[in-house]
């Protein structure tokens, strides 16, 4: 398959894809190698960029896929007619934050934070599939670890958790790197 | 002053003995324990007259807060195992004004959050729409891939159907869960489509039914067969998963 050819096979993965397609898996499937596979991605990411398209190729929770552009979205609302919301509670979103900066944690250790019972957020936060079980604490009980799912990344417009927005000066306070979570993630 | 709005705005007693400290312009490292509890009090208050649900975590806060006033106004002693006086250094305020502060971030880190669901929001991912036919199934066939629950029903069948008397000596001829896949992998694929039931016809033991089953279970887990039905309440058939057909 010639360079012009691939580039087509390319997009057409990454638009039938349901889910961000890692270059991993782009790489596989067209038996490109790996390097080949990121130069064909970021050509497309770049022709959709240049040619005024209404709809952009981005990298997101690791992998790339098709969105609109922000511009077009009052016309989509109208299309779809209400106007998108993502149904999260003020407080769910502030228990959504504890997990995604403190992951992984336990229900316990988030109610410590808030001074509130976390249990309906929690539920409903894994009901929207944005927080999943990722292990068990080694402390008495063995109570649930709670991280951050691909949903959440994608929810979010992030690639990876390093992509979280800067908190000042908020320490990590020895929890897992960024990596391993990652990892995790990707094996669930 | 209007309580009730303000009921929509504290997510909790942290959150609003944040509000109450900020709002007086006080050192989060030294707070006027008297003043804040009173002033915090005071809002309880409102919330016990309202009837609330969730004043329970409020009063919990109230308590702790005089907790801390009482600890101020003691001799800063402590007793030690020893039964030993020790001068204790730390402010009994710390431990609230860490918790406050890490509270603070929090909230921080909530707002750049809304912000990226925000930003992400006017961005529609291509995703929100399948191509139904690249799934494995017919499109629009909500008979296709069957539930447990379908299975199950269907087992329950087969074990009733085949109750036969159990002879006197049964030899012992045990058949691995392995052993059961390869030779329903092997039966699915002559076949193509094969009858559910057909697969226990020639069983005769429970155990061979139940081994038989969960192999059959752990082929769909393995997605290596498909279980479906042409019609409600139709026979359950079983039909190899072309490894072509999965999508990515």
């Amino acid at each position: 398959m010639n360079l012009i050819t691939a580039r087509a096979i390319v997009e057409a993965l990454i638009f039938a894809s349901s889910e961000p397609l890692t270059i991993k898996t782009i790489a596989e499937i067209t038996e490109l190698d790996v390097r080949t596979a990121i130069q064909i991605v970021a050509e497309l990411v770049d022709e959709y960029r240049h040619q005024q398209r209404g709809i952009q190729l981005l990298e997101v929770a690791g992998g790339y896929q098709f969105g609109t552009l922000p511009e077009c979205a009052p016309y989509l609302e109208k299309m779809q007619k209400v106007p998108r919301s993502s149904g999260l509670s003020a407080a769910a979103i502030e228990t959504l934050a504890i997990i995604a900066y403190k992951q992984p944690i336990t229900k316990a250790e988030i109610e410590a934070m808030r001074g509130v019972s976390v249990e309906s957020s929690i539920a409903n936060l894994v009901d929207k599939n944005l927080i999943t079980e990722v292990g068990r604490k080694d402390t008495p009980g063995r109570p649930i670890l709670y991280g951050t799912t691909k949903q959440f990344l994608k929810h979010f417009g992030l690639n990876n958790l390093t992509e979280l927005p800067q908190v000042m000066d908020w320490e990590k306070q020895g929890k897992l790197n960024f990596e391993e979570i990652a990892e995790v993630k990707n094996d669930v | 002053m209007d309580y009730e709005i303000k009921l929509d705005i504290f997510k909790g007693p942290l959150d609003l003995l944040l509000h109450l400290i900020e709002s007086n312009e006080i050192d989060i490292y030294n707070i006027p324990i008297a003043l804040i509890t009173e002033k915090y009090l005071e809002y309880i208050h409102t919330l016990q007259l309202l009837n609330l649900e969730g004043v329970g975590e409020f009063i919990v806060m109230a308590a702790t807060l005089m907790q801390i006033k009482a600890k101020m106004l003691l001799p800063q002693l402590a007793n030690n195992e020893d039964g030993e006086f020790l001068i204790e250094e730390d402010d009994p305020r710390w431990e609230l004004a860490q918790k406050l502060i890490e509270y603070k971030r929090i909230k921080e880190a909530t707002e750049l959050l809304k912000q990226c669901e925000a930003k992400q929001a006017q961005i529609y991912l291509r995703s929100s729409g399948d191509f139904a036919d690249l799934k494995i199934g017919a499109p629009g066939d909500p008979l296709k891939d069957l539930s447990l629950a379908d299975l199950m029903k269907a087992f329950q069948a087969v074990l009733e159907s085949q109750e036969k008397p159990e002879l006197d000596a049964v030899p012992k001829q045990v058949v691995s869960l392995q052993q059961r896949m390869a030779e329903i992998m092997e039966l699915v694929t002559q076949e193509k489509h094969l009858f559910f039931c057909k697969v226990f016809s020639m069983l005769q033991t429970k155990i061979d039914l139940i081994t038989c089953f969960l192999a059959i279970l752990e082929l769909i887990k393995l997605k290596k067969i498909l279980a479906y039905q042409d019609s409600i309440f139709g026979e359950i058939m079983l039909t190899l998963i072309e490894e072509e057909v999965t999508v990515v």
